[in-house]
């Protein structure tokens, strides 16, 4: 489904992304583990075209401080160049990380902001489902989501995308800030995600215990570039990756 | 006497509450703050006026056509200036103060300055109200005035672009990564502030008559009422047009009218001084912008 393909991505002269390459197939769960500064949310930028975004209003103010090497390829079709609206059409969502949601806006609002490219009728059912998954956001549908706890504002950010109806779902830190009981919430959700939806997410995470046990694939990621790869249960098992994240 | 300067303020404060909302529009969604929107203004009652008098097409299409001539001027003066100097302010500013001051100064070069220049009343009528006469343009204002902005409250709150406006006001980088083109929808602010622009100068400037240097009034005036109320806030741009409107009619009634701008600019001061974000500004972060 989704293919990065020797991608390399230069902050002037900084190199945040360094000849990394993987593979996303349909249907799975894919994490990307890595610590602070590792390169997780460079990498979900350039996925989501958030990066090209930033790059051609650089360009048009006459400074170009973003370069971008290498391919991404989404269900066969080159998108490296592709502006983010055009790639969330084809059905790419990103989950910013810190739960980003519109304050000022109640929780419905924000979802019904978030269906901007669909149906009313899609938007509504959409709406219902998101409900569903997270019964909790059901309570709170009036109040401002800048009124919601951490925990709460991440549901919401995860039902946002949701009525996108994203095929492929990318979800940058979503563990972070949160409770170990909220973050076991957020993961059962994403689990449910997959067997109900049948999307396929691709998350990137440096808490790697919450992770692991749910993931199909992952890969770890060190100062821009994979340094190991393997099934969840694989990387689980690694010793580099136990002493590393577990403290083992 | 009393009663009758309540009425006129409260006519002024609509006058004025119309005269800004599409200012703050245009910077509550793309942050910018257009210095030609009282440029739009005029334009939009000259081409009404060159439309009704040289073309001789009545009143209503006259004012529709030069709306949505403004609307798309405001779209391409975003296009063309905006979209590469957006988030420079300073650039944003001289950029478009500089269109305004071309628009408004070739009116004038071209010797539309007198007072045949005039829109006609949509209705030549007065009624007899709280002991002072009040003439139906007037009226009309104020309910326009409530019609437009119970309009943009539906259209922010209930439309797929309107909720976008609100999505792009909070957090543009969220509002992308939900699929929401940011470019499009700033355009589309741009051109809304200067349609609004049009609009109130369709029911305004039949009050008195058409001229360059009214741009430039409209313009402060704008900036005075945003000012007070908090850039970006329409609740606040409502509360300080009453207050600035109900401060210049009283002072004008009571005080002598020389004193009129004085009151308005003294408001700004203080409201500066006392809270610099205006009486409904919030900082960024938190605001919602419409």
């Amino acid at each position: 489904m989704l293919e990065v393909r020797n991608l390399m991505v230069f902050f002037e002269n900084a190199l945040a992304i360094n000849d990394l390459s993987l593979q996303v197939h349909a249907g799975e769960i894919v994490g990307l583990i890595g610590s602070n500064s590792a390169g997780k949310t460079t990498l979900m930028n350039a996925l989501s075209g958030l990066i090209i975004d930033m790059r051609i209003k650089e360009k048009r103010r006459g400074g170009e401080r973003i370069t971008l090497y290498g391919n991404i390829i989404f269900n066969g079709e080159d998108i490296t160049a592709t502006k983010p609206s055009e790639r969330v059409k084809k059905g790419i969502v990103l989950c910013r990380e810190r739960h980003p949601v519109f304050p000022e806006s109640s929780v419905v609002e924000n979802l019904k902001i978030a269906g901007y490219l669909k149906k009313r009728q899609q938007i509504r059912e959409s709406i219902e489902s998101v409900f569903d998954i997270f019964p909790a956001l059901g309570k709170l549908k009036s109040r401002k989501a800048g009124f919601l706890s951490g925990g709460e504002q991440q549901m919401l950010t995860i039902g946002m995308a949701l009525v996108v109806r994203p095929k492929l779902l990318l979800l940058d830190e979503p563990l972070l800030g949160l409770s170990p009981m909220m973050q076991q919430v957020v993961m059962e959700a994403i689990v449910e995600l997959k067997q109900n939806s049948g999307i396929t997410v691709l998350l990137s995470e440096q808490f790697a215990r919450p992770v692991l046990p749910v993931i199909d694939r992952g890969y770890v990621v060190e100062n821009g570039m994979l340094s190991l790869s393997g099934s969840g249960q694989e990387l689980m098992a690694n010793p580099e990756i136990k002493s590393a994240y577990f403290g083992i | 006497m009393f009663l009758g300067t309540i009425v006129y303020a409260l006519v002024n404060s609509v006058i004025l509450a119309l005269m800004a909302i599409g200012f703050n529009l245009t910077f509550g969604i793309s942050g910018v703050a257009n210095f030609a929107y009282g440029a739009l203004y005029i334009f939009s009652a000259y081409a009404s006026w060159m439309l009704m008098n040289l073309l001789h097409i009545p009143y209503l299409p006259a004012a529709v056509i030069s709306i949505l001539l403004t609307t798309l001027l405001g779209a391409l003066m975003y296009r063309f200036v905006l979209l590469r100097i957006r988030g420079q302010v300073l650039s944003e500013v001289i950029a478009t103060f500089g269109i305004g001051l071309a628009i408004l100064e070739l009116f004038r070069y071209l010797g539309f300055v007198g007072f045949e220049y005039t829109l006609p009343v949509f209705i030549d009528r007065s009624f007899f109200i709280a002991g002072t006469y009040v003439d139906m343009q007037r009226i009309i204002i104020v309910i326009a005035g409530v019609l437009i902005v119970v309009a943009l409250w539906i259209f922010t709150h209930h439309t797929a672009v309107g909720l976008a406006f609100r999505g792009i006001a909070q957090d543009e980088r969220t509002a992308l990564s939900l699929g929401i083109d940011s470019d499009w929808i700033a355009t589309l602010s741009v051109s809304f502030g200067a349609g609004l622009a049009a609009l109130a100068a369709t029911i305004i400037i039949p009050l008195g008559s058409i001229s360059p240097g009214e741009g430039y009034d409209v313009l402060i005036k704008a900036l005075a009422v945003c000012i007070i109320g908090g850039l970006g806030s329409t609740g606040g741009v409502i509360v300080a047009s009453f207050i600035i409107g109900f401060a210049e009619r009283f002072t004008d009634s009571y005080i002598g009218s020389h004193w009129t701008m004085i009151v308005s600019l003294a408001a700004i001061l203080i409201v500066l001084i006392v809270k610099p974000s205006g009486l409904f500004g919030k900082q960024k972060e938190l605001e919602e912008r419409i």
